[in-house]
């Protein structure tokens, strides 16, 4: 087994902060090789220096044994490393073989003409060489997303590419368009191509992987080897085991006794997630566990009406309720932090005061309908006093403050309604740590004084910390429900990665 | 820090003032006489009352093209009106009407378009513009009609109060309600909010589709109030009566830093940018640049205009994010 790649000592700060300390991996020839971690454990960091994107802080890399220097995408792709990306870069106009060799086509002698018959001859070669289920001639954009990013890693081959970085490759793929991948990677591994593979579906790397690379806080976690590779322990080493211990939960427990306020049963939109039952009672926060397109986003968008669902039922106190449109569902007593806050929370050319009372203008009386400034201005004041919103300026454009006080506007406008079900999804994404406690704070400061909060988040500590309960989903569905104090990281990882359902099976 | 704020607050404001002094010190004889200043103020009018109208589809980040031959419509179609009522007060009254059921008409028209079928402003008014030329040339069988009666509808045009023609108030009025509405209501606050970020104001709960058809409703109306006045004025309705009227209401709008992608921009300056407009107009003609020429000059103005205010964005601390469509899911 002849070592292709390897990165000895890699580290790197971020303005003082520590990202990586000492890593190192290394890569054989023909081996997929799985890269894992939480998030911020520093993967994606790395992969970055490796194809040049970062510069590091010491260490050195090797390709064949021999030091190299990566400075930008072009070394690598010399090298013979190419990335596929999350996000692809096919032109859906082109065909395959127009987009392998987009740039370098091949021309008619020196006319400057391309020639087409060569190029779809050697993109059918390349196909039949990796048995990709690919045709030369097929326009892009009649292909899904799966067979579009076979394209992607064709054409990092069609450069004689021999390790592949794929980082998640799967987020956006259907089962069926994920078999096709698996496939692909196991001829690519035969025919002697290394994988450097990023995923969090746990199932996932454990088919794939021959090796696994674990990283914690920016430190090598652990190397195992195909035989040692055990889903218990790899979770264990990705959270850690002292975090697994000391944040366990802090349950509050909503009693049985409460008013249920929301009611969801057999919510169904086609395509996005499938039947979903739940109810939620006064005060309590419920938690929604699951990997990035697990349905939680489009399911809790539904509910508080801002896309649509195909078929089922949302019940307020006992009476249907048809969120027909935003507005109808915030008369209710809804509000709604959505989980892209730059493109959807908020207005970043208005100031804090437009972006709060954008939602309360039935709050604000109005003379011959023009809106009483004083009183638009005091409701921004209230808001900013009591979240704290920095600087207190109310005629600070909402655009130029910081991630976290952005949250916060976005936020506080909620806050000058009388709430019944606040949906927050994703609320301390990209938030610093003070930020994050803050927002903590408010969140169950709201579920005391009895509103519902309906929490989307990605961050297991965040959800076991605040939740009272979690419902996990997975693929469109609710496959998992946690009540009890004893829940942990591992436990919600498992669920949500679907691994503890397929052991059972 | 402030003063700099300052002046950006008040650069319009200074670069009219430098205008007309420069004007004034060109041509001193011709330029400051109380007959030029009101045959500026006059074509500035009906530029200032499109922009009073058409800056909303501006602001939400639309656009409307189709003002220019709307006002022809509307002015053909007041005018036949009054021939059909012999010349009468009443049928002043009932074409005025009529005009302005028009324009509300092709507002909704582009609103329900815009935002239901989601097909770009650019391309609904473009087609429109077309559309309305073509009905106008229709109903005048591309005849010039002349309506030299009656006394009620040559007065909403030439008709004088104190030292100015009426459609100077009527340009203040129409501004002022335009002001009113953009500054002091909900409306005016939503159609900021639908066009710096229309996602955040639906899930703030604003119906943006509504607000949209607003908006187009009001650019319509004030087309068709500029081509009743147009037809007064020159006491006639033709098909080609407001053609051209639409770049200069572009070009008052950008010159007045009103952002074509929607979401920034003050009704006062667009104003200030039609009378930088009229001025524009009458400084050309009195140093006596051939009409053929200043058409080339104004399309100049816009791409200087556009051009300095797009690189005004890109100093530091000013704007250097754009609103992101899509999302990701979780």
């Amino acid at each position: 087994m002849s070592i292709i790649l390897e990165a000895k000592n890699i580290n790197k700060s971020f303005s003082g902060v520590k990202v990586l300390k000492d890593v190192h991996i290394e890569i054989a020839e023909g081996e997929v090789h799985a890269l894992m971690g939480e998030n911020g454990a520093g993967k994606s960091t790395l992969i970055k220096i490796l194809t040049g994107a970062y510069t590091k802080d010491s260490g050195s890399i090797l390709w064949e044994g021999k030091e190299v220097e990566i400075g930008n995408l072009r070394d690598c792709q010399s090298l013979g490393m190419a990335c596929i990306y999350q996000e692809l870069s096919v032109i859906p106009v082109l065909t395959t073989a127009q987009n392998i060799y987009l740039g370098r086509e091949p021309k008619i002698g020196k006319t400057g003409f391309i020639d087409y018959k060569k190029m779809n001859k050697m993109t059918r070669e390349l196909i039949s060489k990796y048995e990709f289920p690919l045709n030369p001639t097929d326009m892009v954009s009649d292909l899904g997303i799966g067979l579009r990013q076979l394209i992607e890693i064709l054409k990092g081959l069609s450069c004689d590419a021999r390790l592949l970085i794929m980082d998640e490759p799967t987020a956006s793929l259907s089962g069926k368009e994920s078999e096709i991948l698996f496939e692909t990677i196991e001829t690519l591994r035969n025919k002697g191509v290394s994988i450097i593979y990023i995923s969090h579906r746990l199932e996932e790397v454990y088919r794939l992987a021959d090796r696994l690379t674990v990283l914690r806080d920016g430190v090598n976690e652990a190397l195992l080897t195909k035989e040692e590779i055990d889903p218990g322990k790899v979770i264990r080493l990705m959270i850690g085991k002292e975090v697994d211990e000391s944040e366990g939960s802090a349950k509050k427990l909503v009693k049985n006794t409460n008013e249920v306020v929301i009611k969801v049963k057999n919510l169904t939109s086609r395509g996005k997630f499938e039947d979903i039952n739940f109810e939620v009672r006064k005060g309590e926060i419920l938690g929604f566990g699951g990997l990035i397109g697990a349905g939680r986003t489009e399911l809790v968008r539904c509910i508080y009406g801002a896309d649509r669902y195909t078929s089922g039922n949302i019940y307020i106190f006992g009476k249907k309720h048809v969120p027909g449109s935003t507005r109808k569902s915030i008369k209710k007593g809804f509000g709604f932090v959505p989980e892209d806050r730059r493109g959807e929370g908020f207005i970043p050319l208005l100031s804090v005061n437009k972006n709060t009372a954008i939602t309360n203008y039935d709050l604000i009386s109005k003379k011959l309908m023009a809106i009483s400034s004083k009183e638009e201005l005091e409701m921004c004041l209230s808001s900013i006093e009591k979240i704290d919103i920095r600087p207190k300026d109310p005629d600070k454009q909402v655009g130029l403050l910081s991630g976290g006080n952005q949250q916060k506007v976005v936020i506080g406008k909620w806050l000058m309604r009388e709430l019944k079900v606040l949906i927050v999804d994703e609320p301390t994404a990209g938030i610093d740590v003070g930020a994050k406690e803050e927002i903590y704070r408010l969140l169950q400061a709201l579920a005391k004084s009895g509103v519902v909060i309906i929490l989307v988040s990605s961050d297991l500590q965040e959800l076991l910390r605040i939740s009272d309960r979690i419902l996990i989903m997975r693929k469109g569905k609710i496959v998992k429900e946690f009540s009890e104090e004893t829940v942990t990281q591992a436990d919600i990882l498992e669920a949500a990665s679907g691994l503890r359902q397929e052991e059972s099976e | 820090m402030k003063s700099k704020a300052d002046i950006k607050k008040y650069s319009k404001l200074l670069i009219l003032a430098v205008f007309i002094l420069v004007l004034t010190i060109l041509k001193p004889k011709s330029f400051p006489t109380v007959g030029n200043i009101s045959n500026v103020l006059w074509s500035i009018s009906v530029v200032g009352i499109l922009t009073s109208g058409t800056i909303f589809t501006l602001l939400l980040g639309g656009i409307d093209l189709s003002v220019g031959s709307l006002m022809g419509l509307s002015a053909c179609i007041t005018v036949l009106i009054i021939q059909k009522f012999g010349f009468s007060n009443q049928g002043v009254i009932i074409g005025i009407l009529c005009a302005l059921l028009i324009g509300i008409l092709a507002g909704c028209f582009h609103g329900i378009v815009v935002t239901l079928c989601k097909v770009p402003a650019f391309l609904v008014t473009f087609a429109t513009q077309s559309i309305f030329l073509g009905i106008s040339q229709v109903l005048t069988n591309n005849k010039i009609i002349s309506c030299l009666e009656p006394d009620l509808f040559t007065a909403i045009g030439l008709g004088r109060i104190g030292p100015f023609t009426f459609p100077i108030y009527l340009m203040i009025m129409i501004a002022l309600i335009s002001f009113y509405i953009l500054n002091k209501t909900v409306l005016g606050r939503y159609v900021y909010a639908v066009g710096g970020n229309a996602e955040a104001a639906k899930n703030s709960g604003i119906n943006d589709k509504t607000v949209s058809v607003l908006g187009y409703i009001f650019s319509g109306v004030t087309a068709s109030i500029g081509g009743v006045v147009l037809a007064s004025m020159t006491q006639q309705g033709m098909a080609s009566t407001g053609s051209g009227y639409e770049t200069d209401v572009i070009t008052a709008a950008v010159v007045g830093g009103i952002s074509l992608t929607g979401g920034e921009g003050k009704i006062q300056d667009a104003v200030i940018g039609a009378i930088l407009v009229g001025l524009l107009n009458n400084g050309m003609n009195l140093a006596g640049v051939p009409s053929t020429h200043q058409g080339l000059i104004k399309g100049m103005v816009i791409v200087i205009a556009v051009a300095a205010d797009a690189a005004g964005k890109y100093e530091p601390g000013f704007k250097l994010f754009k609103v992101k469509k899509g999302r990701k899911t979780g």
